[in-house]
C-alpha cells in the first residue's frame, strides 16, 4: 500500500540534494532513524529519543504544560504582529485599537486571539501547577523545576498585567490603578515599587511606556529563558514523573560506572542486549512518532480553540481612559480579583501578608515536603494531608475570585449578580 | 512496512489511514499557509496617515489666468493658462529639493538645476524633467490633483 | 506496530486539521466581506448606470473599493464616514436614500477640513453602520439627532452670532430668560447650587436632558432642581443649547474662524475697546471724536472698514489710533455702526442705561429668576419651606429690608431655610452666598432694580 500523498512528497523532497542538506535524516523509516531524527534536529532535540509510555498518557498530565507552552507561542506570534501597529502613546494607543478593529485586515481576529490566549494561559499555567502538585511531581529531584514553575506562573501574571494596560481604555486604566495600588501596600518597598512601576505617581504616559517595555521584551525574554531551563530540567530530572520511578541514586551510580566520557548522543539503539539499569525497554517508546504526533494534535486543538474564541467573541474595549471618571466599582483583572477582595478586608494582611506567604509557601513546598512516596499518581493516598491543604487554598482562592468578579458592585458593596445589572468589568 | 498478523486488516486500516492522513495534512498545510498569508495581509496597511496624494486644490476661479501658484504642503505648482489647469511637481528630480518659481521656468536652489515652463531640464544635474500630475474636476466643482497619476506635459484639464 | 500506534489518532488528526482549516476560512470570510464594501459596490453600480459617456463609464468601473477617510489632526480625529457616504459632494445625488445622499451646505465647512463628526458626532473611526453612528456601549458621543444639529455650531461660534443657527440663539435666550444661572455656572458665571454646565453637552444625551428638565428627580435622585415648565418649543431649544456646551476649544485654524461678524458682536467690541471714551452716542460718551449716532447715513461701509484698518488713510491727521483690528472684527464694528439708528441696539449699551435697567440685566445675568421666578414674582416650588413651600418672590422686598440689609443678604446668602415640618427632609433650595461672584457696582444696580419692583400705588407697611 502506498504511503499517503503528503508523505510521498516529503519523502521525495528529503531525498533530493537540497532536502538532504536541510533535513539530514528525512522521514524516519527505521528505529535507528527514529532515534536520529530526534537527536539531530534543533527543534526536536528538546525531547529525548525515547520516552516512557506513561508519559504519553493524556489522563496523567492532561498536556497542561504543553498547552501553556503553545499558548505562549501563539501569544508571541500574535503579539509580534500587533507590534507592527501599536504605539505605546496615551494619545494614540486607543485610536490604534479602534483601527485594528475597523481598518486593519484580520486586525480584530489577531487582537482577539492575543487576548483570549492570554487569559487561557493564566488559567492553564495555574491548572498545570495544580496537576504537578496533585501528582506529587515536585518531589525530589524535581524541586528546583517546581520553583522555576512558580516563577513562570508569576511571570505569566506579570505579562498579563502589563499587557492589560496597553489598550488605554477605561478597563485598562482603572484595573492597573487598582493593581498598582495593591502593590503599593507592601511594607517598606511598596511605595518605591509602585513609583518604579509607574515611572511616577500616576498612571500616565510613563507607566504606559514602562509597561510596554516590560510586556514586549523584558518579561517575554525572561520567561523564554526560564521555559528553556524548565524543559531542560524535565529531561535531566528523568522525564515526566511517573509511578514506580526508580530513585535517582541508582542513576547517579550508573553514570559513574560508564567507561565513556560522553554524556550526549544516542542512549539506546534497537532492542538489544545493552544493559540499562532502571529502565525497561518495554516501558519506552520512540518519541517519533508517538510523542511528536500527539504533540501535533494537541497544538491543532489549542489553535482551533483559540481561533474559535477569537472569531466569535470580541475582546472588550471600553471608552478612552479618563482619569477623572472612575467606574464604580473599579476592578483589577480577574486573576487579581481574589486579591482585591482580600485587600478590601485589610490592605496589609490581605494584600501583602497572605499573598506573600502563599508565594513563599509555594516556593518552599518541595523542600518542606520530605515524604518520598506519592509521586506519579493523582491524589495518592499517602498525600491526603498535603492534597487537602492545597485544595482548601485553591478553592478559597477561587471563591474569593468569584466573589470579587460577580458579587461585588459599586463601592465594593454586596450585589447579587442575577438581580443587578452586570458590573462594568463583565466580559473581560 | 508493518508486521501485523492479518494482512487484510492491515489493508483496510491502511486505506482509511491513507485518507485520514492525507486529508489531515492537506487541511493542516492549508491552514498554516492561509494563516501565513493572513499575517502578511494583516501587515499591508489599508489606510494611511500621511497627507493624501489625492487632494482638492480649491475652486478654478481661485487661480488667476496665467498664474503659477505654489502649494507648500503638497509641494506642487498649480498652473492656469486661460481655461486649462495643470499641476507640476515642485520636487527636483536630482536629489529632492523643492524648486523655486523663476520668471520663466523653475530653479532648484540646491545644486542649480534649471527647468523650463514645460518642466524639462534646461541645465544642471537633474536627470529628468519635473513630473506633471493629473488634474480633474470634482462633482462639487473643485480642482482635484492626484499625485498618484503622472501625466504627460500636454495632458491638462480644460474647463 | 503495536497497540500504542499513532494510527488510532489519524481520525483525530483529520478532524482537527479540518477544524482549524474551516475556522481559518470562516475568519477570512468575516474579515473580507465587510458591510461597507456592499455600499461601495452599490454606488459603483449606480455610477455605471448613470454614466452617459464611455469615459465616464470606464472611470466608474475603475473606482477602487477601499476605505476612505478624512484626516483631521487639528481636530484630533479621523472620519471614515465617506467610506459609505460616497456621494456627499455630488449635487446630482440629492434626494437619494442614505448612504448615497448628497450633503448640502459644505461651502463654508469643506469636508476635507472639517470632516463629519465635529458636527454630527458619532464614532468617526468605525466602519460599520451601528458602530459609526455611535449608539453603542462604551461610546459617549452618539450621532446627534438632526433636529439638534445646530448645537454643534456652538462649539466654534458664539451662540447669539450665527444667522445660520437661529435655534441655537433661541436656546441661549431661553437659558438666560429662565434664570438657570441662578444655580448653574456656565462660562464661569452663575450660582453654585447645581453643577457647572460647561461640558454638559458632551456627557448627556438629548433624552436624558429632556427627562432632566421635566422631572429632575427621575434622573438625579438627590436633585434639588424643581421641574421646569417649558413649552414644547422652548424645551427643544434649551436642550439644543445644552448640547452645544461640550467644553471643546476650537484649535488653531478653527479658532481664527470663530467669529461671524455681526452687529451684536460689534456692539460687544464697541464696549470692550472703550470707543465711548472718545465718541458719543446719544448724550453719553466722549467729545474727542465725532458723535456716531448718524454715522451710518454719512459714511459708506467701505469707508468705515478702511477707517478701522488705518484711520490716517481716510482721515489724515486724526488722533484715532490704529487698533489693529482683524477684517472680521472691523466688519463686525462696521455692522454695528450701520445699525446704530436701530433703537433697540442703542439702548442696550450698559453705559446708556439707568441703574434700574442695569439691575434688571444683572438680575437676568445671574439667573435669579431660576429660584425667585420670572420678574421676581416667585412661584418656584421649594418643598417643606416655611415660606408657603415656595422660594419667596421679591416684589415687596423694599418693605422688609433697607438697601444695606438687602446687600448683606445677597452677599451672605442663607444656607439654612426654616422648614415647615421637622420630620420631612429639609428644603432643597437655599440662597447661595454671592460674595465674590457679584461685583459691588452690580450689587448697587441690582438692589435698585429690586427696590423698584414694588407696585407704586400701594402704601408702605402691612
Amino acid at each position: 500500500m502506498n504511503a499517503p500523498l503528503p508523505k510521498r512528497i516529503w519523502q521525495w523532497f528529503t531525498r533530493t540534494r537540497v532536502g538532504r542538506s536541510i533535513f539530514r535524516i528525512g522521514l524516519p523509516e527505521s528505529n535507528l532513524e527514529r532515534s536520529q531524527v530526534m537527536v539531530s534536529s534543533f527543534l526536536l532535540h528538546v525531547q529525548p529519543a525515547k520516552v516512557n509510555r506513561h508519559s504519553l498518557r493524556a489522563s496523567y498530565s492532561l498536556g497542561l504544560g504543553l498547552i501553556s507552552l503553545y499558548l505562549f507561542l501563539i501569544l508571541i506570534v500574535t503579539g509580534v504582529l500587533l507590534m507592527f501597529y501599536y504605539v505605546p502613546s496615551t494619545e494614540k494607543a486607543y485610536d490604534i485599537m479602534k483601527d485594528l478593529q475597523y481598518v486593519v485586515s484580520a486586525g480584530l481576529v489577531i487582537r482577539n486571539m492575543h487576548r483570549w490566549a492570554a487569559h487561557l494561559m493564566v488559567l492553564f499555567v495555574l491548572l498545570h501547577m495544580c496537576r504537578v502538585f496533585y501528582t506529587g511531581a515536585y518531589k525530589r529531584p524535581r524541586e528546583f523545576n517546581w520553583v522555576l514553575g512558580v516563577g513562570l506562573f508569576l511571570l505569566t501574571l506579570g505579562l498579563s498585567f502589563t499587557g492589560y494596560l496597553l489598550p488605554w481604555d477605561q478597563l485598562a486604566f482603572w484595573a492597573i490603578t487598582v493593581g498598582t495600588n495593591i502593590a503599593g501596600y507592601a511594607p517598606i518597598i511598596g511605595p518605591k515599587l509602585k513609583y518604579l512601576l509607574l515611572g511616577g505617581n500616576v498612571v500616565g504616559q510613563e507607566a504606559l511606556t514602562r509597561f510596554y517595555a516590560l510586556h514586549v521584551i523584558v518579561l517575554p525574554a525572561v520567561a523564554f529563558f526560564m521555559v528553556a531551563i524548565h524543559l531542560w530540567r524535565v529531561r535531566k530530572d528523568g522525564g515526566l514523573s511517573r509511578p514506580d520511578e526508580p530513585g535517582d541514586i541508582v542513576q547517579q551510580v550508573e553514570l559513574k560506572q560508564l567507561p565513556t566520557n560522553k554524556t550526549y548522543g544516542l542512549m539506546e539503539l534497537a532492542r538489544g542486549t545493552t544493559p540499562q539499569v532502571g529502565k525497561n525497554p518495554e516501558d519506552e517508546v520512540f518519541s517519533w512518532p508517538h510523542l511528536v504526533f500527539r504533540e501535533l494534535l494537541l497544538f491543532l486543538l489549542v489553535t482551533a480553540v483559540v481561533l474559535f474564541l477569537a472569531i466569535f467573541w470580541n475582546a472588550p474595549l471600553e471608552e478612552l481612559a479618563n482619569p477623572i471618571h472612575p467606574p464604580n466599582p473599579a476592578k483589577a483583572p480577574w486573576y487579581f480579583l481574589g486579591l482585591q477582595e482580600l485587600v478590601s478586608y485589610s490592605a496589609f494582611w490581605g494584600g501583602v501578608v497572605v499573598p506573600g506567604l502563599l508565594v513563599a509557601a509555594l516556593m518552599l513546598l518541595p523542600y518542606l515536603d520530605r515524604q518520598r512516596q506519592g509521586v506519579g499518581r493523582w491524589f495518592a493516598r499517602e498525600r491526603v494531608v498535603a492534597n487537602t491543604i492545597f485544595t482548601v487554598c485553591l478553592v478559597t482562592a477561587i471563591v474569593l475570585t468569584i466573589i470579587g468578579t460577580s458579587f461585588r458592585g459599586p463601592n465594593w458593596g454586596w450585589v447579587v449578580p442575577w438581580e443587578q445589572p452586570p458590573a462594568i468589568t463583565e466580559g473581560h | 512496512m508493518n508486521h501485523s498478523p492479518s494482512n487484510k486488516d492491515n489493508q483496510n486500516v491502511s486505506r482509511r489511514s491513507f485518507f485520514q492522513l492525507t486529508l489531515g495534512w492537506l487541511a493542516s498545510t492549508f491552514a498554516v499557509t492561509a494563516a501565513a498569508a493572513g499575517a502578511v495581509r494583516f501587515l499591508v496597511p489599508n489606510v494611511l496617515y500621511e497627507p493624501s496624494l489625492r487632494f482638492k486644490a480649491g475652486k478654478p476661479d481661485d487661480y488667476p489666468d496665467g498664474s503659477v501658484t505654489f502649494m507648500e504642503a503638497e509641494r506642487v505648482f498649480l498652473v492656469r493658462q486661460g481655461n486649462t489647469f495643470r499641476c507640476l511637481s515642485a520636487i527636483c528630480t536630482h536629489l529632492g529639493c523643492t524648486v523655486n518659481r523663476a520668471d520663466h521656468g523653475y530653479h532648484c536652489p540646491c545644486h542649480g538645476s534649471v527647468f523650463n515652463d514645460q518642466g524639462n531640464v534646461v541645465s544642471g544635474p537633474a536627470p529628468r524633467g519635473l513630473e506633471w500630475f493629473q488634474v480633474t474636476l470634482s462633482k462639487d466643482d473643485r480642482l482635484v490633483v492626484d499625485k498618484n497619476q503622472r501625466v504627460a506635459a500636454d495632458k491638462y484639464l480644460v474647463l | 506496530m503495536n497497540d500504542l500506534s499513532v494510527r488510532k489518532f489519524y481520525g483525530w488528526f483529520t478532524a482537527l486539521g479540518l477544524l482549524v482549516g474551516v475556522l481559518v476560512v470562516i475568519g477570512y470570510y468575516r474579515d473580507e466581506y465587510r458591510e461597507w464594501k456592499n455600499y461601495q459596490h452599490k454606488f459603483i453600480q449606480e455610477e455605471i448606470r448613470r454614466a452617459s459617456t464611455p469615459q465616464q463609464r470606464a472611470l466608474a468601473e475603475q473606482t477602487p473599493v477601499q476605505i476612505r477617510q478624512i484626516l483631521l489632526p487639528d481636530l484630533n480625529r479621523v472620519d471614515r464616514c465617506t467610506t459609505c457616504h460616497l456621494a456627499v459632494e455630488d449635487p446630482s445625488y440629492g434626494g437619494y436614500p442614505q448612504p448615497l445622499a448628497y450633503h448640502p451646505l459644505h461651502e463654508q465647512h469643506p469636508f476635507e477640513r472639517f470632516g463629519c463628526t465635529i458636527c454630527h458626532r458619532g464614532q468617526g473611526r468605525a466602519t460599520t453602520t451601528t458602530d459609526a453612528h455611535g449608539n453603542v456601549p462604551h461610546w459617549d458621543q452618539p450621532m446627534l439627532p438632526l433636529q439638534y444639529i445646530q448645537a454643534s455650531c456652538g462649539q466654534c461660534h458664539e451662540a447669539a452670532d450665527n444667522p445660520a443657527a437661529p435655534e441655537l440663539a433661541r436656546g441661549q435666550q431661553v437659558f438666560e430668560d429662565s434664570g438657570c444661572r441662578g444655580c448653574h455656572k456656565l462660562g464661569g458665571a452663575g450660582g453654585v447650587l447645581g453643577p457647572e454646565l460647561d461640558r454638559v453637552g458632551a456627557r448627556r444625551s438629548p433624552e436624558w436632558l429632556k427627562k432632566h428638565f421635566l422631572a429632575p428627580a427621575s434622573v438625579t435622585p438627590s436633585s434639588a432642581m424643581p421641574p421646569q415648565k417649558f413649552s414644547e418649543t422652548n424645551l427643544e431649544s434649551i436642550i439644543l443649547f445644552m448640547l452645544s456646551q461640550t467644553g471643546e476649544s476650537a484649535p488653531g485654524y478653527y479658532a481664527s474662524m470663530r467669529v461671524i461678524p455681526s452687529a451684536s458682536e460689534g456692539q460687544r467690541m464697541f464696549q470692550q475697546k472703550g470707543c465711548i471714551g472718545c465718541h458719543s452716542i446719544g448724550d453719553q460718551g466722549g467729545k474727542v471724536g465725532p458723535a456716531l449716532d448718524d454715522v451710518g447715513l454719512r459714511r459708506p461701509p467701505e469707508w468705515m472698514m478702511q477707517h478701522f484698518r488705518d484711520p490716517q488713510t481716510v482721515t489724515p491727521g486724526t488722533v484715532m489710533p490704529r487698533f489693529g483690528f482683524t477684517e472680521t472684527e472691523a466688519r463686525a464694528l462696521t455692522d454695528f455702526l450701520v445699525h446704530l439708528r436701530d433703537q433697540k441696539v442703542a439702548l442696550s449699551l450698559p453705559s446708556l442705561m439707568s441703574p434700574v435697567e442695569r439691575g434688571r440685566e444683572i438680575f437676568r445675568k445671574y439667573g435669579c429668576a431660576g429660584c425667585h421666578g420670572a420678574d421676581a414674582k416667585g412661584g418656584v416650588p421649594n418643598p417643606n419651606a416655611k415660606t408657603a413651600e415656595q422660594v419667596p418672590g421679591l416684589i415687596y422686598v423694599a418693605d422688609g429690608y433697607t438697601k444695606d440689609e438687602l446687600k448683606m443678604r445677597i452677599l451672605k446668602g442663607q444656607r439654612e431655610i426654616p422648614a415647615l415640618d421637622a420630620k420631612r427632609p429639609p428644603p432643597p433650595l437655599f440662597m447661595a452666598a454671592w460674595a465674590g461672584i457679584i461685583k459691588d457696582s452690580e450689587l448697587d444696580d441690582l438692589v435698585a432694580y429690586l427696590f423698584s419692583l414694588k407696585p407704586k400705588e400701594e402704601n408702605p407697611g402691612f
